[in-house]
């Protein structure tokens, strides 16, 4: 199995809710205010990392509490 | 920063919408860039880069413009802000809305005006007199009385409470539009049940649905008169507008910066209109009935006073969503403008537009055009009464349109089935 995280990061209002959930992966930008997905690459507007399992259900839970939801966690 | 008479302020939550307050007549107009906005959810908001046309835009027409930062700010948020509040200092955005003592300070220290937001609640006048070190303009608690307002702006004069600019301190109040059940828009509903605050501009308006009381012990459901028990109707203060002013408020705020630009147009230009009648001593009750006719065919959830006659408390509404006498339907997009002849061409992508409809051209430069179509002429086929999907149309109009423009058909709400 693999994990893909997705963020629509334009669209990031800066709550910090997915660092709270998943600090390994996530931090908030003091250059612009809005969340960081760590390791990821960007293309058109949205960043996509590839992680290891053990980091799936942390990031459920960021994907499940962001306010504007625009963090998507795919399983193959 | 004095105007003559009671300075009209409208919100601005895309070009549209700014184009349409321009029009409308706004002294002013406010707004929000990034995510540091208490409408941050909303999917069109301006950049810091849109700042510099904003400022151009509005200084040609005299517009003042705010900039809303008031939000809570986090750690996190603090090199954004001030990057926000150097971009609208450098480009000449005339003051900044702001809640945050850091917002505050740092405001200050770049000799940016502050206006206080609604968001900090001000309910006295040595409050009023404690912020008049950072500010000009203070926006005044929306749960206070006419009677109070007059206390805290008498107060003003006498104590000559003045701001960092040297001037008397202006106050400012909230005139039409939403209200929310919480003081001063300090709700944590939407964050309880959606993780998603209100107080960083992503409340998702639980308190504007249905809901039930039940009694856990035996499971019965409360009978509730009105199960909207969170929604309150919106404000209006048309009718009684000449005692707001003779209380001594400097600005009159119109709320909706998440509403759509003919909503801004209609309801700017009602209190443009009833501003100027009442210093031309003619602000009369028909005129007020007419004022009202032409709010309500535009958002709203019925109207009330707020709490500026001190009674009346608890006016809750009775639907979802708008009350609204008319409704836009989408119909196309802007082609071209022969303006020579004074044509405006559109490409009709849905529904159906006939001779007689009444429309709406919306667009960022054109702000809102209301029109009704006198004649039509389709594809190659010349005069008809009918353009349908796929047509390209032509009708004479005065003004120019643009491609960015969109063209609505406005119908009577019941003709539209929900």
């Amino acid at each position: 199995m693999s994990v893909t995280i997705t963020q629509q990061r334009d669209k990031c209002i800066g709550c910090n809710y997915c660092v709270e959930q998943a600090p390994e992966r996530w931090r908030m930008s003091k250059k612009d205010g809005k969340s960081v997905l760590i390791g990821a690459k960007e293309k058109k507007g949205f960043w996509t990392v590839k992680v290891a399992d053990h980091e799936l259900q942390a990031n459920l839970d960021a994907a499940k509490v962001c306010p504007v939801k625009i963090i998507q966690v795919t399983m193959k | 920063m004095s105007f003559p008479k009671v300075e009209l302020m409208a919100p601005a939550g895309n070009f549209d919408s700014l184009a349409a307050a321009i029009q409308a007549g706004a002294d002013s107009i406010y707004f929000g860039v990034e995510q540091l906005n208490m409408r941050s959810r909303s999917s069109v908001n301006f950049t810091v880069h849109d700042l510099k046309e904003i400022a151009t835009r509005c200084k040609a027409h005299h517009v003042k413009t705010y900039l809303t930062l008031n939000t809570i700010v986090y750690d996190h948020d603090l090199a954004l802000m001030k990057l926000i509040i150097n971009s609208a200092k450098q480009v000449g955005i005339d003051a900044v809305i702001a809640a945050d003592q850091a917002v505050i300070a740092y405001a200050n220290k770049q000799k940016m005006e502050v206006h206080i937001s609604t968001q900090l609640n001000i309910t006295n006048v040595d409050t009023v007199e404690f912020y008049a070190r950072f500010a000009d303009v203070m926006v005044l608690s929306r749960e206070l009385s006419i009677r109070q307002i007059k206390g805290i702006s008498d107060a003003i004069k006498k104590q000559q409470i003045k701001g960092p600019s040297g001037k008397l301190v202006q106050i400012e109040v909230f005139a039409h539009g939403s209200l929310c059940m919480a003081v001063s828009g300090k709700c944590y509903l939407s964050l309880h049940t959606h993780n998603a605050s209100a107080n960083r501009g992503a409340c998702v308006q639980n308190c504007r649905r249905k809901y039930k009381v039940i009694d856990i012990e035996d499971g019965h459901e409360l009978e509730l008169d009105n199960e909207y028990i969170m929604s309150p109707k919106d404000l209006c203060t048309i009718d009684f507008l000449n005692e707001l002013i003779a209380a001594g408020v400097n600005v009159l705020k119109i709320e909706g910066r998440g509403k759509s630009a003919d909503y801004v147009k209609t309801v700017t230009q009602c209190y443009r209109e009833a501003i100027d009648l009442y210093y031309e001593g003619m602000f009369t009750q028909n005129k007020v009935k007419e004022w009202k006719e032409q709010l309500q065919q535009v958002y709203n959830r019925d109207f009330w006073g707020g709490y500026y006659l001190g009674k009346e408390l608890g006016e809750w509404t009775d639907t979802a969503g708008s009350k609204a006498l008319t409704r836009k339907i989408y119909l196309g997009k802007g082609s071209r403008y022969f303006s020579k002849s004074k044509i405006a061409e559109f490409e009709i992508e849905s529904y159906s537009l006939e001779v007689g409809d009444k429309i709406a051209i919306i667009g960022p430069t054109t702000g809102v055009i209301e029109h009704v179509v006198a004649s039509l002429h389709v594809n190659e086929e010349g005069a008809k009464t009918t353009a349908a999907k796929g047509d390209l149309c032509a009708f004479p109009l005065d003004v120019p349109i643009r491609k960015s423009d969109k063209l609505y058909k406005i119908v009577a709400a019941e003709e539209v089935v929900a």
